[in-house]
Order: C-alpha cells, then structure tokens, then sequence
C-alpha cells in the first residue's frame, strides 16, 4: 500500500474522532459529565439523516444539516434526563457516566426495535471528483471531511472564545460556584454545551457514514476511539485532544502498514498506556485542582 | 418606592445549624450601609440566603418588589443566577475567581445579565478608572495575578453588573492593610445613584462616618439599634 | 416623656416615694419619678408558650428481642473450633422490667442464609413447563453473580472504577478453552489455569491504575475491554468464524440426562456464588478491607498520613480478585465447553453494570440481588423480545436518578434525608427562647445549664421591658440607697452578674480620680481598663458602671 495513501486515511479518521473526543473533552471540562451516550447520539444523528435523505432525496446540504441537528437535539435529550435532575446530587460523576451508560442501552435498543437490524447507506455528500498534487491523488470525500470536521472545531473554538455563550461556559469550567454567582445558570448553560457537543458528534457520525453504514451499534467504536483520544490528550483540554488525535491517526496508519490491521488498537492502547503512565492526566490534561468533585 | 431590599423574619442556616435567626432588615436606594460583626455571626450567611446559596431558607426577601426568599431546603445555587438577573452584584469573600480566564475576560463576565452585556465597554472603563492597577494586566490570566490584584478583580467583576444591590463580603480580608484600605476606600467612592450597597466588615474603623449606617451582627441577629435610640453606653 | 425602647413597660410612670424617707435614709432618693413593674411571670409565660406546630421526634429500633434467663443470657453461637460468633447478639436487662433479654444486632447473616437456602431448594419448586429456562438462568444467575461479587470488590472496596472484569473472565476463558481443545487438558485443570492467567493479566491491567484516578481509568479499562474483544474476534486462532470458541472438556458428562445435567450445572454456579461471597467476606470485612475504608477517593492523601499504605492494599485486592476472575473464566470453560464473543460486548459489561447499579456498588447483597433483577428479566423473560433491554436501561436509570447508591443504600439514603429534615424542623422552631440551639442542648450533659440559661434569658427579657430615662435619672440622683422597685430589680440582677468580666472602680492613687476597670475572673490575670474616662466623683463612677451594664443588658 502506498505510504501517502495510509497517511490521508489516518488524518482523515483523525479528523473524524477528534471531533468526538473534542466533544468528550468539553463536556466533561464544563459539566462535569462523562458522557458515554455519545456512541447514542452517533446512530441517532445517522438515523435523523438517513430519514431526511430518505426525504429529501439526498440533498447534501439539508442531510449534513439534518444529522448536525439531531445529533444536538440527541445532546438535549442526555442533558435533560442526566444531567438537569443529577447534577447537584451526591456521586454526580458515577451516577451520571452510569447514566448516560443506561440511556446508551435503552437507545440503541430502541433503534434496532424502530430500524431493525440491517445497516443504512447514507448518500455521497461531497460528489465524486480528486485532486491530484504530484503523485497524491486525494478524493472528494477526504478533502470534504477533512474540511468539514476543521471548519466545524475551528466555529466552536472561535464561537467559545469570542461569544457571551462562550465565555459563560469557559467561566463554568473553571469555577461552577462562582460563575452561579455571576449569573451564569448551569443547567441553561448545559443545555447549550451538550447541544454544541451533541452537534459535533451528529457531524462527526455524518462524516464517518461516508465511509461505513448506520447500524444502531454502529456508533460504539467512534465513542471507544474518541473515549481513547480524549483520555490521552487530557479530559478537558482541546488542544491536546487535537495533538493524541493526529498521533494516534498516525499510529493507526504506521501499525496497518507495517504489522498489519489487527494489530492497530493494540499498538494503539500501548501507546496510550504509556503515556498516561508518563502523565496520568494526558497530553495536556487540567491540573487537578480545576475540576475535583 | 424606595426599598431596594425589604427582609422580614428570616432564619436561615445549613443542615441541623441555624446561622440567622428571625432577621428583619430594610435597604433603600442610595443607600450604603455597613455590616458589621465577627467572624462567624452571619455576615456571609445572610449575603448568602440573600443569594439563595444557603442550604435552607425560611421567610420572605423582597428585593426590588419580588419576592426572592422562597422557603426552600433543597440544593443551595439553584436558583442564585436568577436572582442575580435580577440585579444583584455579589462580591464573595475570598478569592470566587476563574484562574484560566484573563482579567478582560474575567470584568466581562460580571455583566452577564443582558442589559449589562450591551454597556460592557463603558462599565469597564469605570472599573478600569477605580482600580486603575489592573490596566496593565488585561490580557493577563487571572490566576497569575497578586492577592490584592485578585480582589480588585473580583471586587471590580461585581461593579460591572448595573445591579439594584451591590453585596461586597469583607473586601479587605486577607489583605496587606494599605492595600485593603484602597480597596475599601474605592468601594466607597462609587456613585451608586438609584442602586444600594452593602459592605461586610469586620473592622469598624474602616467605616464609621464613610456610610449611611453601621449595623451590628452578632449570633445571627442585627444589634446597635437599641443603644442608638437612648444614645447611652457610648463616650461622649 | 415615656421613652421606651421595647414599649413594655405597663402603665404610666408614678412617684414612687421612699418608705425609709421617715427616717431620713441615708444616702437614699426621698422621692422619685419611676415606672410600675410588670409581673416577673407574664414575660416568662410569654416566652415559654410554644406556638410551632409540634412533631413526634425520636425513632424506633427494630431491633429483634428475644427473653432469656439466667445463664443462657451469656449464651453463644460460635463458628465451631473458632471463639467467633455466629450471630452479633447482645445480652441485657430491660430497663422498664428488668427481665433478661437478648438483642440481635445485626440481622444480615440470617437473611443470607435464608436466601441461600432458598436458591439450594429452587430447583424442587420450579414449575414444571418451565424448569428448563429456569435453571439455564440459575446458572448464569450463579456465574454472573460470581463475577459482580468480584466487581464490587473492586470497584467499592478497592475504589478502582475497572470496567476490565469481564474482560479478564474473558481472556481467561478463551485461553483455557483453547488450551483445553489443542492439548486436551481435563476440566479439573481449567480453573487453576485460568487463575494463573487472570493474575497475568490482571497484573498488567493494575500497572496504570497505580498512576491513573477515577475516571481516567474507567475510560481506559472501556478501551481494554473493546480491544479483547476486536483482537478475539478477529484472530483465527480463537475460532473468528464460529462466533465463539467451543469443544473443551468438561465435569458435566453427555452421557447422563439434560435434568440431571442442568442441575449440576446449577449447583455447581451455586457453589461458585458461594465462594465468590466468602472471598468477599474474607477480604472487605477483614483488615484488609478495613484499610481501605479509611482511605476513600479524594481522601487517599489523609489516610496515608496515618499510615495507611493504601496502594498496596488495592493492588492486593485487584489482583485477588483478578485471581478469582481468572478462576471463574476456567470454570466457565469447564461449564459451558467453550466460550462466546458476546463476554467482550459492550453490552455485557452495560448489563454488568446495570447489576452493580440496580444493587448498589460496594456491597454484595447489592451485587447478587441486581444479577437477580437483571437475569430475570433478561433471561427468564425471553418471549417480551428486545423490549427487556429498555426496561432494565430504564430500570437502571431510574435508579441512578432517584438513589444516590442503589437498592441497598435506600435505608442509608432515606436515614440522611430524615435526619436532614428533622434537623431543618428543628432548627427553625427554636423560638423558646433562643437560648441554646437544640443541637447543643442534646450535647450538654450539664441540663441544670441550659435551664439557666432559659431563666437568665427571661429574666434579661423582663428587665429589658422597663429600663427607661426614669430609672436612669433615678440612679444618677443617688446611686446608692433605697430604690424604686424597677431599678431595685435592675440593680439585683447586675449584682448577680459572673465574676468574670464584671466591671470594678478603680482609684488612681490615694486622691485621684476614679476609672472603670473589668475584673478577669481568674488567678493571675490582671483586670483590664475598660474606657479611657476618668469620674471625678465615686458616684459618676458608680453610674458609669451601670450605664455600662444597662448597655449591655440591652445588646445581649
């Protein structure tokens, strides 16, 4: 196999998963929440496309559209059953990862039970044409990804950084108690980010659904390899998930070229494991003291 | 209608223990007034059932015409950002800070409530003016900033908000006496127009003859009235 | 010209006149203008008059009581060679009759061996059509109640949040199988085979949860477990074709009858469950365990300031029970012949942890009764189709939403919610006064204290009702002598006053002037100079001391 070959694929999937362990990352860092629904939300924002191609009869734009919705109306979903009634309990981390755990399997049953178990095809978003630069022939859909998935973290980084919204949920982050004092509403404001998240999530199902079927356990590696990418780059911290993403996008590329597809997770979680021995909060995980419950 | 903040008879504490007991107090507008009493009498604790941050509550608050005091004893905050909307400016005691956030961030998060939103730029130049040490440290995170720089921030996030009542908490604890002097004296300098204040306090001296009145705390109850009307029990 | 502070004073101010003026008192006011004095009673009737809605407080102990008399007071079950009870059982006395009686402490042990005795006689009591099903599910009942044993030892007792247990009961499974068809091992080897491999690999998956806290390593065990499950399922050694990996040896032979094969499986899972519940009795409750109750999450720091090495304690624990995870993988091996994929499913370890959940994390009644909740309704129920995996989802949901620890922390819980409401109650209904809180009356054991404190309160109420500009003037005039009845009463009370604290005259030399000085009440300690003004005279200083006192009277 060609080496710029495997190396596009691995910043492609890179690009893909980022999304969701960036969506990881921030939710934790503002909620408090792990949210293991993610995979939930994965099929649920496929499904929502594949209605509306079904629909619409393909059109892109109202399909990337429509997964980017359902995956942040799958976000407001989580968020109200979740987080709004536990997240002022006892135990809130274990019982809410529980819980979002529980709506994961009650969602994805109730998807196989709507849907049935056979896999759906989502249309070609970005048309059938390459570029070639030199020798590297780049397809339509890689350069379209690629694209989408920046262009999707780069509006939710510059709308965190610059927005009132934004700025609320960064105070959150920093110091639930105090941004209360200041007027900033938890649950108003978590509702937004799991709705952002959400929506990153529906985006990043929609881009992988270019490459592999809807089925209603379809989003559990995604979650596995985000969960993956997230821990490593640090919970909570954008730009470190971004770094463990393109490392273990490369990684991924190097094993399946060198040692062979089955070995990939295994090189992968090696790689992992060391350097959360190195450092045990990730690549440029918060300092303790910022988020302790 | 002049009263800003009318509370009648309340208790509040947490769990098993009563901090307030059966408090009646009443803030007119223009007003500052002083609140003064030792550690551990309730100053905190009422600026907290004000803000319904107490673990439980009985009795009424009527802040600007509606009632803010519910009888509650489930999950103190829960209800604190919307009696903050409605204006009310809370500057807490020690340091309720964001530390990633730099201190332009930090002023523009005071004025959350949306009017304010729109008169950030103006209510920051204010600010700027009165603690004009922070100027040069804009971009600077918070968290790297000095213990009286902090308290200006916090203190200065406060002001940002247009809010009917302003509640400073101890604005000089655990500062260098000089510094926390300034910071005082810069709370008492601002114009408050239609707005009221109130300033926690442990040390007298710092605002007797500055403020419209000095009212006593002690074991959850206010004191001093009762010697101010015979005038007795103070040298002449 | 009535000036009053708390508009108590009863009636119009009078002249009350000196009955000892006929004899010329000395010292003493001739005439004077006072106020009348209400009665001592009213105020004290007032106060104490309790208008709170009232609740009954307390609460009940269900504890069992059994008589008994004479020796057999002292009587004891004990564990045979051993001195250690078999029931916490105290003796005593009634208070009420005095009769000998004995009070069974905890109940727990015959509520075990009443459960375990009902699972050992099921099996005579399944209905007929359905015997088959049931025992099928008594045996994954068996076996999986096993594992989340094992889980909660882990993730309650050792707090290491692994999401790795099936995965080693997995690993140790397929291994053992393999090992069993390729170089035909009999069954009896499985087990300790499996063992030797969950230590294995039970001590590479505890090597990043000595760096890891929390949640990083619950994300990262996911992982793990996602890993066996795509390198299993996808090598072809361990059969990737066939969906799971089957032929090994086993106790239970074809040869006898599908009854009395079922049966032996069941029994043989009872036995299993069995041992699982006694290394988890032998480790949680023991030192071991004990240690590491002292070192919670988030509190790790303080107990390895005792001396706690909890650390180690968890790494013993993990690896215990990743010895025992191994073991029950062989038996699994052993019972089934063979293994499936699905072990490494996501949905496995979601329905494990609906179990650990539904019961109740850190204990084991909480492990066995969520297996049972969720075995019944997984596998028993089998003609409800896919709509049992959303009833346990929401069953599971429900109780992370509404339980703060499961099945088994809803005493716990609704204990902390009772006594958090009864203190609020409490706390808000101390209008007798105010004079102690109701959580600092409990605690005194000196109960003559708190009562004089309540008359002292009254008595400064009472006083507080007519200290006026009357009286004041009256003890400016002569502040020694004969008073009115209103100041008398005054005057009796600062007498009584605690001699720490209370205010003395103080002459500057033999012809100088007076100033108002506070004894110490104490041995050595010198008095200290109350205000900077000086009398002239020693009746300014008397009536400076008791402007003193009035003004204290008034702010306490």
């Amino acid at each position: 196999m060609d080496i710029t070959f495997i190396l596009t694929n691995a910043l492609v999937v890179a690009c893909i998963y980022g999304l969701v362990a960036v969506a990881i990352s921030i939710t934790w860092s503002s909620l408090g929440l792990i949210n293991l629904a993610y995979g939930f939300v994965f099929s649920f924002a496929g499904y929502g496309a594949w209605l509306v191609s079904g629909l619409t009869g393909g059109n892109p734009l109202m399909v990337a559209a429509a997964g980017i919705l359902v995956g942040a109306l799958g976000g407001i979903i989580i968020c109200l059953v979740v987080f709004i009634p536990l997240h002022d309990k006892p135990n809130f981390t274990i019982r809410g990862m529980t819980g979002t755990l529980a709506i994961s399997l009650v969602g994805s049953q109730v998807l196989l039970w709507q849907f049935g178990p056979r896999a759906k095809p989502l249309p070609e978003l970005f048309g059938f044409w390459k570029v070639s630069l030199g020798d590297i022939v780049l397809t339509s859909d890689k350069i379209g990804i690629v694209a989408c998935s920046i262009l999707m973290l780069a509006v939710v980084l510059v709308w965190m950084k610059s927005s009132r919204r934004g700025l609320e949920i960064r105070a959150m982050m920093m110091n639930p108690h105090a941004a209360s004092i200041v007027g900033i509403g938890i649950r108003s404001t978590g509702l937004y980010v799991m709705a952002i998240t959400g929506a990153m999530a529906g985006l990043a199902s929609i881009l992988l659904s270019q490459t592999y079927y809807i089925a209603p356990f379809s989003g559990l590696t995604p979650l596995i390899k985000g969960v993956s990418i997230a821990l490593c780059g640090g919970l909570g911290s954008v730009q470190g998930a971004v770094i463990a993403a393109v490392i273990l996008g490369f990684v991924e590329a190097l094993t399946s070229r060198f040692l062979g597809g089955q070995y990939v997770l295994i090189t992968q979680f090696l790689v992992i494991i060391t350097i959360l021995i190195i450092r045990p909060r990730g690549i440029s995980g918060l300092l303790d003291k910022a988020r302790e419950q | 209608m002049s009263e800003i903040l009318n509370i009648s008879g309340l208790s509040a504490g947490y769990g098993p223990l009563r901090v307030i007991h059966d408090l009646d107090l009443v803030i007119r507008k223009g007003e500052r007034v002083g609140l003064v009493g030792l550690n551990g009498h309730g100053k905190t604790t009422l600026f907290y059932a004000i803000a319904g941050l107490t673990g439980w509550q009985r009795g009424s608050i009527m802040f600007d015409g509606r009632q803010i005091g519910r009888t509650r004893s489930q999950g103190p905050g829960r209800y604190t950002h919307k009696i903050v909307r409605l204006g009310l400016a809370i500057m807490p005691q020690g340091d309720e800070i964001f530390t990633g956030l730099t201190v332009e961030e930090h002023l523009d998060s005071g004025a959350f409530t949306r009017e304010s939103w729109r008169n950030r730029a103006r209510r920051k130049e204010e600010v700027l003016d009165l603690f004009h040490p922070l100027r040069k440290h804009l971009k600077t995170p918070v968290g790297r900033l000095s213990g009286g720089e902090r308290r200006m921030v916090s203190i200065g996030r406060g002001l940002m908000a247009e809010a009917k009542l302003y509640l400073a908490d101890e604005p000089s604890l655990g500062l260098a006496p000089k510094i926390g002097i300034a910071v005082m004296q810069a709370l008492l300098k601002i114009d408050l127009r239609e707005s009221a204040m109130m300033i926690a306090e442990q040390n007298v001296a710092l605002l007797e003859g500055r403020v419209d009145r000095v009212i006593g705390m002690h074991a959850g109850k206010l004191k001093g009235e009762a010697s101010v009307a015979l005038n007795i029990g103070r040298a002449e | 010209m009535m000036d009053t502070i708390q508009g108590q004073i009863t009636g119009e101010p009078y002249v009350w006149r000196n009955p000892l003026a006929v004899w010329d008192s000395k010292g003493g006011n001739h005439e004077v203008l006072t106020v009348r004095v209400p009665n001592p009673n009213s105020i004290w009737r007032e106060n104490t008059a309790y208008k709170a809605k009232t609740y009954k407080v307390g609460r009940l102990k269900h504890y069992v009581i059994w008589p008994a008399n004479g020796e057999r007071l002292w009587q004891r079950w004990r564990w045979w060679p051993t001195r250690r009870n078999l029931l916490h059982i105290k003796g005593q006395y009634n208070r009420k009759t005095l009769k000998a009686e004995k009070e069974i402490i905890d109940r727990r042990p015959i509520y075990w061996a009443i459960c375990l005795l009902a699972l050992v006689l099921a099996p005579m009591f399944f209905p007929v059509g359905l015997e088959n099903t049931l025992l099928t599910a008594g045996v994954i009942f068996g076996v999986f109640a096993a594992i989340n044993v094992c889980w909660t030892l882990i993730v309650g007792t050792a707090s290491i949040f692994s999401l790795a247990t099936y995965a080693v009961v997995g690993v140790a499974a397929f291994i053992t199988s393999y090992m069993s068809i390729k170089l035909g091992l009999p069954w009896w080897c499985l087990p300790p085979i499996g063992a030797a491999i969950g230590l294995a690999f039970g001590a590479i998956i505890a090597l990043p949860a000595l760096r890891l806290d929390g949640f990083y390593y619950a994300l990262l065990t996911l992982g793990l477990n996602e890993l066996c499950r795509v390198y299993f399922t996808t090598s072809k050694e361990f059969g990737a074709a066939s969906g799971g990996l089957y032929g090994a040896d086993s106790f239970i032979s074809n040869a006898w009858s599908p009854y009395a094969q079922s049966l032996v499986s069941y029994y043989s899972a009872f036995g299993l469950l069995v041992a699982a519940l006694f290394l988890f009795r032998f480790t949680s409750g023991k030192r071991i365990g004990r240690i590491l109750k002292m070192a919670p999450e988030k509190r790790e720091a303080f107990a390895q300031a005792t001396g706690v090495d909890y650390r180690r304690a968890r790494v013993t624990i993990f690896l215990l029970t990743s010895v025992a995870l191994g073991l029950i993988g062989g038996f699994y091996t052993a019972l089934y012949r063979g293994v499936a994929f699905s072990i490494f499913g996501f949905d496995t370890v979601l329905l494990g942890l609906a179990m650990l959940t539904i019961g109740g994390i850190g204990k084991a009644e909480g492990a066995v009764a969520g297996t049972l909740i969720v075995v019944v309704l997984d596998k028993v129920l089998i003609e409800l189709g896919p709509i049992r995996h959303i009833i346990i989802g929401g069953i599971m949901m429900t109780v992370v939403l509404f339980l703060n620890n499961g099945l088994y922390g809803m005493k716990r819980q609704f204990w902390a919610w009772r006594d958090k409401k009864r203190g609020e109650w409490r706390s808000t209904r101390t209008e007798k006064g105010g004079e102690a809180l109701p959580e600092e009356a409990t605690e005194t054991d000196n109960k003559d204290l708190l009562y004089f404190r309540r008359f002292d309160k009254n008595q400064r109420d009472y006083l507080r009702g007519f200290i006026c500009n009357e009286i004041i003037e009256e003890h400016k005039a002569k502040p020694l002598g004969q008073h009115s009845e209103a100041l008398e009463r005054v005057l009796l009370y600062f007498r009584r006053a605690p001699m720490d604290d209370k205010y003395a005259i103080h002459r500057l030399g033999p012809n100088g002037l007076y100033r108002i000085i506070a004894v110490a009440g104490r041995r050595g300690i010198s008095p200290r100079v109350v205000e900077d003004k000086e009398y002239g005279t020693i009746e300014e200083a008397y009536h400076g001391v008791f402007m003193r006192r009035v003004h204290d009277l008034l702010e306490s």
